[in-house]
């Protein structure tokens, strides 16, 4: 293979186009940066005009990239690897989207897109900022175009693959054999997007949290002008509107995230401290303590540098999280799959590049920075404030440095190869335990600093005696609010009592603030708006989270005996078999699938001693099949909603069979099937039950057969009785043809775990074939009957319209086809060609009597047509049941149900939270 | 300045019993061999051994199964989940176990399935193979 090979079918333009656009998008962002680095320092309005000109020349080639790759997965060109990765033909159109950013080169591209649509904001709208804000901004481009060159670097015998370009063949990407091939392109299919992201949570959540990410480059961006133009202060008015807007979006994005985990995916949980949803939660957390510094600046002129460290840290923080979550080095800690791709040293550098620059700016600059040197009053709610700042920033280390165990692991596999990693071996009960304290912290803060002013600096004897009565009014409520809700959950261990009591302590406080303080004045009811919030999300945490309770444990383990562990958290559910537990009845009544959906229809009732079975209510889990359709690939919750809980229900396992094509393959072919020949009216056997073959018939009734036209199918019924009478079921299975493939249709009675099937031979017994029927020839004129196989057909006239399938229409055909019907209104419509000039027939057949029909001969002048008949010989009337016992049972399921009180609650705080920031950032725009 | 030191030797401390607490927490990808010396819960990383059989019966014992993983040394043993049977179990190579050594079985309570990430890859390359064969 020295000749270079001509590849049919590529289309190489996109390709072109998009590695064009890949570089120039670089290039115009490192530009730009530069650009608009020379307009702040001189302050030019021409090096500004370059960087805004070549900021929209990146803008556009970036557009362009997505415009490219949206058009050749739209048209599923296979030859190139992102489509390949992330497109199939059966994917549906409305997950284009979610295909796009399945891949990490999709998802830098959002986040690129955002970046773009906020720097044109910022150059419309900053102003004086213009110049020096868009630097950060261009540069962070810059690193993120990086990315995707997927330019190779050759380093003496090393190469370097410098990004990922999504617009590459699969053919450079790849060296397989495959690609000798010259029209291999015909030969790839894609591989389609993963069945668990197949939801329109994948289409909503990561552009919102990927908004949610990119602003917050923009008061990191700010905070950096500010430093580096000297304008060591006024930056920090405009920066706190951005940030309110980032800390709105990224928190309803890591919500989203959270409520998809819930809705459907089947983690059992809203938040289950993964890797991956901790660093995007530690950036939102060190974003909030900036927001609160940016607001005691804002009043007082103090915490100014402790707001430009938090938006730095934030930013570089997002940064970290994308290292983190892209670069493989989680590894086995996060359930999260995203695939390696060489990006590592890129990342690293993106991280170092603006952790150093913020850390540069900040020891060169800082000085410009006016410094009050009175402390803070605690009187003051700036001092309080600011603690709040720095409880933030402490929750925010502990997640990081515990989620940071793989790195730290890695960097001491440097210097030692022999050190074997650590690992947390329980995370749920590790992070909580330390959460809990800051949240304590938090809500206690949040409720008994509300009340001060900012830059009181000393409380009269009065003053202190009104506060004092204040929070003493607050916690008595606090206490009994505490203790009420403790009649409807249980506090399990001291330390959720105090969490409770200072959540209802922030949560009374801060109403009392809204109507003493705030009355109509949004801007100051934001803060509290945000804080009972949060401690109504506590709250809910508390309730569904701690006394989330299993609905299916076990009936028969008994507690005490067993170790807690070890009892069940899920139970056997059989087809129609109410089940009893913890006073619910639980029955499995259907499934049905759709797609490649099985969906469970499960229906709880609760017993009441008095009025029996009451509150009947649906759930409806399901499982989700690969794309092949060959496994389950995934199993998606049902969910009641109550309002004052919630019931979960996961269908837990299958039966092996149930799972998994080759499973069930492997099943079948263990079983040992028994051979029985019988006529209507034999019987066959089992160890307790006899089964009568009742009925053979051509229009088969099992219930997985579905008629298509031209099929020919059989179908027996036996019915199974048991010795007392007892039992009385039918079995139908059956065998169809479609197309020349046949396929068998099993019936399983699970009571009696007996599965039968029919013998393809039964065939033979039923349908002939050509050779061995015997055709007699009848002359029939329009209107004439005639007898024939205990039917009575009458040649009702003919149509030039062929309807036979065989047939195929070519020019200069001459064919007409008859309409024999019989007395039940069934027709045979043989049909008669003349094809350049030489006569042949198609035949028709009806399955139902077994009549073959031709049309053989047309005598133009008498009007005489003749027609040859023959039907199946079924005088044997015999068929070959197999059967086979000790079976598997295929009608059950394992369900799991969780119930999670007060879970609304959890939702309701979280929204009423952003909200806050949301409400905050509008009163401050009409102003 | 002094609330500021306060708070600051405050805080210095809390760091250091979240530490001290922490360090509680975690535990090492060990071996058969290091579980049964520790007595105490530990992960092991290991590969499903499929000359065994992952053996789950839904209707008699649903939430449980069991099978046999090979560890880092390359010794299989049998290990029992306390779980019912995860739906993509059988696709996934290697997996990630936490539990005890209890005889010569190892009984775990939680499992991380990691599937191979070059599956796709691997799928393509056997296609491609099996269309210049034909």
């Amino acid at each position: 293979m020295i000749q270079e090979i001509q590849y049919i079918g590529e289309h190489l333009l996109p390709g072109y186009i998009g590695q064009f656009c890949v570089v120039l998008s670089f290039v115009a962002a490192l530009f730009s940066a530069w650009a608009y680095r020379c307009a702040t320092r001189h302050n030019s309005e021409s090096w500004g005009r370059l960087g805004k000109t070549s900021f929209g020349v990146h803008g556009l080639s970036t557009f362009t990239i997505i415009g490219t790759l949206f058009y050749i997965m739209l048209k599923q060109y296979y030859e190139y690897a992102y489509v390949q990765a992330h497109v199939n033909e059966e994917l549906p159109m409305r997950y284009i989207f979610s295909a796009f950013w399945e891949g990490q080169e999709g998802s830098f591209l959002l986040w690129m897109f955002w970046h773009i649509i906020l720097g044109f904001i910022l150059i419309r709208k900053a102003g004086e900022w213009h110049h020096s804000v868009m630097i950060f901004v261009a540069l962070i481009q810059a690193v993120l175009a990086s990315m995707l060159l997927g330019v190779h670097i050759n380093l003496g015998d090393f190469t370097y693959k410098l990004g990922s370009n999504p617009t590459l063949l699969l053919r450079d990407v790849m060296d397989i054999p495959l690609f000798q091939n010259a029209d291999y392109v015909a030969q790839i299919k894609g591989t389609g997007l993963n069945a668990l992201l197949q939801n329109y949570w994948m289409t909503i959540h990561p552009p919102t949290l990927f908004l949610g990410f990119a602003s917050t480059t923009i008061p990191f961006a700010y905070a950096a002008a500010g430093l580096y133009t000297g304008k060591a202060t006024e930056w920090l008015r405009t920066a706190m509107k951005w940030s309110l807007f980032s800390a709105g979006i990224l928190g309803v994005g890591i919500l989203m995230g959270s409520a998809w985990a819930y809705e459907a995916l089947s983690f059992g949980g809203y938040w289950a401290w993964d890797p991956v949803e901790n660093m995007s939660l530690v950036p939102w957390i060190i974003l909030v303590a900036g927001v609160h510094t940016n607001l005691i600046a804002n009043a007082t002129g103090r915490a100014i540098r402790s707001t430009y460290i938090y938006y730095c840290l934030c930013f570089v923080g997002v940064l970290y999280s994308t290292y983190l979550t892209r670069s493989g080095i989680l590894g086995d800690t996060s359930a999260h799959a995203f695939t390696e791709m060489g990006l590592e040293p890129q990342l690293i550098f993106m991280v170092l590049f603006f952790f150093l620059l913020s850390a540069i700016l900040y020891i060169a600059k800082s000085r410009l920075i006016p410094v009050i040197k009175k402390e803070e009053s605690i009187y003051s709610r700036e001092f309080w404030m600011f603690i709040g700042a720095l409880v933030l920033l402490f929750s925010g280390t502990i997640i990081s440095g515990s989620t940071s165990l793989p790195v730290l692991n890695a960097l001491i596999n440097l210097k030692d190869p022999d050190f074997i990693g650590t690992v947390i071996s329980d995370p749920i009960p590790h992070f909580n335990k330390f959460q809990i304290w800051i949240a304590v912290l938090v809500t206690a803060l949040s409720g008994s600093a509300i009340f001060f002013r900012y830059k009181t600096q000393e409380y009269s004897k009065n003053q202190k005696l009104g506060y004092a009565t204040k929070m003493f009014v607050h916690l008595v409520i606090a206490g009994v609010l505490t203790f009420l809700l403790s009649l409807w959950i249980d506090y399990f261990h001291w330390k959720y009592l105090v969490m409770a009591f200072a959540a209802w302590f922030a949560v009374t406080s801060n109403v009392h603030y809204i109507f003493k303080v705030a009355k109509n004045n949004p801007r100051v009811a934001s803060a509290a708006i945000s804080h009972i919030g949060f401690a109504v999300m506590i709250i809910g945490i508390l309730t569904s989270g701690l006394n989330q309770d299993v609905l299916t444990t076990n009936p028969f383990a008994m507690r005490g005996i067993q170790d807690d562990e070890d009892l069940a958290s899920v139970v056997t559910l059989i087809k129609e078999e109410p089940l009893y537990v913890n006073n619910h009845w639980i029955t499995y009544e259907s499934d049905t699938i759709v797609d490649k959906t099985r969906t469970f229809k499960i229906k709880f009732e609760r017993e009441d001693s008095l009025r029996g079975n009451v509150d009947p209510y649906y759930v409806y889990p399901n499982v989700l099949f690969s794309n092949d359709l060959s496994k389950v690939a995934a199993n998606n919750p049902g969910t009641k909603h109550l309002l004052s809980k919630d019931i979960f229900t996961t269908i837990a396992a299958l039966p092996p069979a149930q799972q998994d094509v080759k499973l069930a393959k492997e099943e079948e072919d263990s079983l040992k099937y028994r051979q029985y020949i019988m006529s209507i009216g034999d019987t066959v056997f089992t160890k307790q039950h006899y089964g009568v073959l009742e009925e053979i018939s051509f229009s088969p009734t099992n219930k997985d057969y579905l008629q298509h036209e031209n099929d020919l199918g059989i179908s027996a019924r036996l019915r199974f009785k048991s010795l007392d009478g007892k039992y009385n079921e039918v079995a139908e299975p059956a065998i169809g043809v479609r197309e020349n493939l046949l396929y068998q249709y099993h019936d399983q009675l699970n009571d009696l775990r007996v599965k039968l099937k029919l013998n393809e031979e039964s065939f033979d017994n039923y349908f002939n074939t050509e050779d061995q029927l015997k055709y007699e020839t009848y002359v029939m004129k329009k209107g004439d009957k005639v007898d024939y196989g205990g039917e009575e057909y009458l040649l009702m006239g003919f149509d030039n319209q062929i309807t036979n399938q065989h047939y195929e229409a070519e020019a200069n055909d001459i064919a007409v086809q008859a309409i024999l019907r019989d007395t039940k209104g069934e027709q045979l419509r043989p049909t008669y060609v003349i094809r350049e000039g030489q006569p042949f027939n198609l035949k028709d057949y009806a399955q139902r009597p077994g009549i073959h029909a031709r049309l053989v001969h047309i005598n133009p002048q008498s009007e005489e047509f003749t027609f040859a008949l023959a039907q199946d010989d079924r005088s044997k009337g015999e068929i070959i049941v197999e059967l086979a016992e000790d079976v598997t049972r295929n009608d059950v399921i394992v369900l799991e149900a969780l119930v999670f009180p007060g879970i609304n609650l959890f939702w309701a705080g979280s929204i009423m939270m952003l909200l806050g920031f949301f409400v905050s950032l509008l009163s401050r725009r009409k102003k | 300045m002094k609330k500021i030191y306060l708070i600051a030797a405050l805080a210095l401390i809390a760091a250091v019993a979240i530490i001290i607490s922490a360090s509680k927490d975690v535990t090492t990808y060990g071996t058969y061999a290091s579980a049964a010396d520790k007595n105490s819960r530990v992960k092991i990383a290991g590969q499903i051994d499929r000359d065994f059989d992952i053996e789950y019966d839904p209707i008699n014992s649903p939430s449980a199964f069991s099978f046999t993983m090979k560890d880092s040394e390359g010794v299989s043993k049998k290990v029992i989940l306390k779980i019912p049977k995860p739906q993509d179990f059988e696709t996934s190579e290697t997996v990630v176990v936490t539990g005890k050594m209890e005889e010569d079985t190892f009984v775990a309570t939680d499992v991380q399935m990691k599937c191979p990430s070059k599956y796709k890859d691997e799928e393509l390359k056997i296609r491609s193979e099996a269309s210049l064969s034909m």
